[in-house]
């Protein structure tokens, strides 16, 4: 068996994942580049007599990389060990694409163009010469569609033909005068012992004139360095008369471009232009309309969220609670029994209820960001987004931010500006994000009428985004200033989005939420549990027994065993802890349970449900017990509520948020201040809702 | 001619792009270029962000960003 590693390059938006997707035989393993919490995909297949491995690399506009990821793929390219590069092209964008692929050529390396999409060029009536284009760059070039299968194999196939090729030919050469000062250059950099090919010290000559300080950096501690530095410096000058521009980086960048240009006219035959977008765009970014036509997507989206979320809920909910009555009844009494039926059954439940829920908010932020709408968003957003200190790029995060906030902290990494990033990533919390859905939706059906309850959950969203506006204004105001980054995005083209692979998104997501309803969700409730119901005061339960003993009426017996039940919970643990911190919460309404939900929801804020579940079901000694809604509508009233909800949108995300946010900043600072304000602010605006509410005599 | 001041659906040709690295690399790996055909498709109410092609590809970028491409006009 032969080994060959390949790396997969490509701008963003080519299609390499899918084309990774629609490799047969193939095994996907996803993990994290050494150090940064970039995804890593890997995947490793057998064909013929040979190993391969495919190492999927952030898309990279060029190789003057620009954001961290695009430097995480450039950092690869330059310092790993790999056999072939296979370089994914969208057919649709080709001569774009091609200034990506004449930077790669610098390096003479064993590689491959796969030029991805090609139906949909073909579609429109163009055609692209793949022979010619091959004889021109001197390399093998596949027409490939992952959509629909088409050219697959061949990548492999020419994979395996390039790695056992003898001879890489260079084919593409610049301007003569560049390939003068290129030689020259060469020259002094093979006296270095570390140069050993002349297809090494091309390629670090042409990064140098381009000014690249990742190379800078590398030739800087060499002997010949000062030498270099004095010709180099001559070069550019020569090169800047010779053309009569500002930079020699300049110079390379036109030269380039005429070269793609040249290519695209002699092997490609251009498709009529496709319009779809065009008339697409001419709505959905009118500078009138588009604003108003976004914020009614934002609202229908979280209309369905509730409307069609809630629909099984109830179903739910009953079947939950007739499953953990009849589980009760068959297990045999005790500790076991209790701590199932009525820790963790009722508590898992109270959060799987909200499973339509999710995955509807997932599948509307899903389709926004594969229709192409998030760029036309972001580009509607920018204007506004600027006023408040921040760009339209950094929209994307704060959508994702409405599914989980961990990727969305990731997400953030397109913003080059580390100001800009961090602005964002510490008002991101303030997008609410699925997690806290099931609290919400919980909180408004108890306290507010169903006609209303999409209305009040768009406005608790709104304002949670408004709030993140408001904050990042003033955290630019008083922590960072400067201005703001430049804005400069593509916009992709419209495309209708994959079933397949909104259905596997759905399905991953879906299994996900279980997976954490049953293991982290089920033992936070166990403990609470746990937590709740030890230890007992058997003085004080044989106090009651013999109350309850002697009591006349039924009422009586029952208004005893609620006393019973409730002083054993204040007895307990929990109790004892939620007394302690009750003070804490007290001003805003809250009473202990209230506050022990509150802290349960720093673990995942789905257990702020679950822990109330848990919380108020044990002081209800009824056996054929109401649901959680109406316990709640008698224990807490409605500006509780309402301080409860401000706290939940305010305060600290869970702690897998925040354990990604403190890997993503190093500085200790910011994790102490994004640890701390959020709390403070949370108190603060909760206390003052609380007391409007009740000085308007709510 | 500025970019920026182009009306939507004129085109025209790259002249020069004064912008500072890094942002010029940036504008040059989305293929905005000395010689490159541009069209400005829309831009929002105040124009502050606006929506160009370049050679097929559509980008979004800001005023500051638009001022700072100097763009000759071709008579279609």
């Amino acid at each position: 068996m032969k080994k060959i590693r390949a790396v997969m390059v490509g701008q963003p938006n080519v299609g390499k994942s899918s084309i990774i997707n629609a490799l047969t035989n193939a095994r996907l393993h996803v993990g994290n580049f050494a150090g940064v919490t970039v995804e890593k995909k890997e995947v490793t297949l057998t064909y013929k007599e040979y190993d391969i491995d495919i190492v999927d690399l952030p898309g990279i506009y060029s190789l003057n990389a620009y954001t961290p990821e695009e430097q995480v793929s450039k950092n690869y390219l330059l310092d790993e060990s790999y056999d072939v590069i296979i370089n994914v092209v969208d057919a649709n964008v080709l001569q774009r694409n091609l200034i990506l692929t004449l930077q790669l050529l610098d390096m003479n390396p064993k590689m491959i163009l796969v030029i991805n999409m090609i139906d949909e060029v073909e579609k429109q009536g163009g055609m692209i010469d793949a022979v010619k284009l091959s004889e021109l760059i001197g390399r093998p070039v596949v027409l490939a569609s992952a959509k629909e299968r088409r050219g697959v194999e061949d990548i492999i196939e020419m994979l395996i033909d390039e790695f056992e090729r003898p001879d890489r030919q260079r084919k593409i050469y610049y301007d003569e005068r560049i390939e003068e000062e290129i030689e020259r250059l060469s020259e002094i950099l093979l006296k270095s012992p570390k140069f050993i090919s002349a297809d090494m010290a091309r390629f670090f000559v042409v990064r140098l004139l381009e000014k690249d300080p990742d190379i800078y950096k590398i030739v800087h501690d060499l002997p010949i360095f000062l030498e270099l530095h004095e010709e180099l410096g001559k070069s550019i000058h020569r090169l800047k008369l010779g053309f009569d521009e500002e930079s020699a980086a300049d110079i390379i960048a036109n030269e380039r471009n005429a070269i793609a240009k040249s290519l695209v006219m002699q092997c490609m035959q251009a498709p009529k232009k496709a319009s779809l977008t065009d008339k697409i765009d001419k709505i959905l970014i009118h500078p009138i309309f588009g604003l108003p036509i976004f914020l009614f997507f934002m609202w229908g989206l979280f209309q369905l969220t509730f409307e069609i979320g809630s629909l099984p809920v109830d179903y739910l909910d009953a079947t939950f609670t007739n499953f953990a009555n009849w589980l009760k009844q068959i297990l045999p009494p005790g500790d076991i029994n209790a701590i199932i039926t009525d820790g963790i059954v009722p508590a898992v439940g109270s959060v799987i209820m909200f499973l339509p829920n999710i995955l509807i908010l997932f599948l509307g932020i899903n389709l926004l960001e594969q229709t192409g709408y998030m760029a036309r968003a972001a580009f509607l957003l920018d204007g506004f987004l600027k006023k408040f200190g921040l760009q339209g790029k950094a929209f994307i995060p704060l959508v994702s931010g409405f599914g989980c906030t961990v990727p969305a902290y990731m997400a953030a990494r397109t913003l080059k500006n580390p100001k800009d990033r961090l602005i964002t990533m510490l008002v991101l919390g303030f997008m609410n994000c699925s997690a806290r859905l099931p609290v919400y939706v919980l909180l408004i059906a108890a306290f507010f009428p169903t006609t209303n309850a999409g209305n009040v959950l768009f406005a608790i969203y709104i304002s949670g985004a408004i709030l993140g506006l408001i904050v990042a204004k003033i955290l630019r105001i008083v922590l960072f200033k400067g201005e703001p980054e430049p804005f400069v995005m593509e916009m992709p083209p419209y495309r209708f989005p994959s079933l397949k692979a909104l259905g596997m998104e759905l399905w991953l997501k879906a299994k996900l939420f279980l997976k954490k309803a049953g293991t982290f969700i089920a033992g936070a409730a166990m403990i609470i549990w746990f937590l709740s119901n030890f230890p007992h005061n058997p003085q004080l339960i044989k106090q009651y027994e013999q109350k309850i003993a002697q009591a006349q009426t039924k009422e009586q017996k029952v208004a005893l065993e609620n006393e019973l039940a409730a002083k054993n919970l204040e007895y307990s643990f929990i109790g004892r802890i939620g007394k302690m911190i009750e003070p804490v919460f007290a001003p805003l309404g809250f009473d202990w349970r209230l506050s022990v939900a509150t802290i349960s929801g720093l673990a995942a804020k789905e257990v702020v449900v679950s822990t109330l579940a848990t919380l108020y079901a044990v002081g209800d000694a009824d056996e054929k017990s109401s649901t959680l809604i109406e316990r709640l509508r008698q224990n807490i009233d409605f500006k509780t509520a309402i301080a409860l909800i401000v706290i939940i949108m305010i305060y600290s995300p869970c702690v897998a948020a925040m354990s990604t946010f403190y890997a993503e900043v190093p500085r200790w600072a910011w994790r102490a201040f994004y640890t701390i304000y959020p709390n403070v602010l949370a108190w603060l605006l909760a206390y003052s809702v609380y007391n409007i509410l009740a000085l308007l005599g709510y | 001619m500025k970019l920026s001041q182009m009306h939507i659906g004129q085109s025209g040709i790259i002249r020069k792009v004064r912008a500072n690295e890094p942002i010029k690399g940036r504008l040059f790996a989305m293929g905005i270029t000395k010689g490159n055909r541009i069209t400005l498709l829309d831009h929002t109410l105040k124009k502050e962000t606006f929506e160009v092609d370049v050679e097929g590809t559509r980008v979004a970028l800001r005023k500051e960003e638009a001022d700072a491409i100097e763009v000759e006009d071709e008579k279609d």
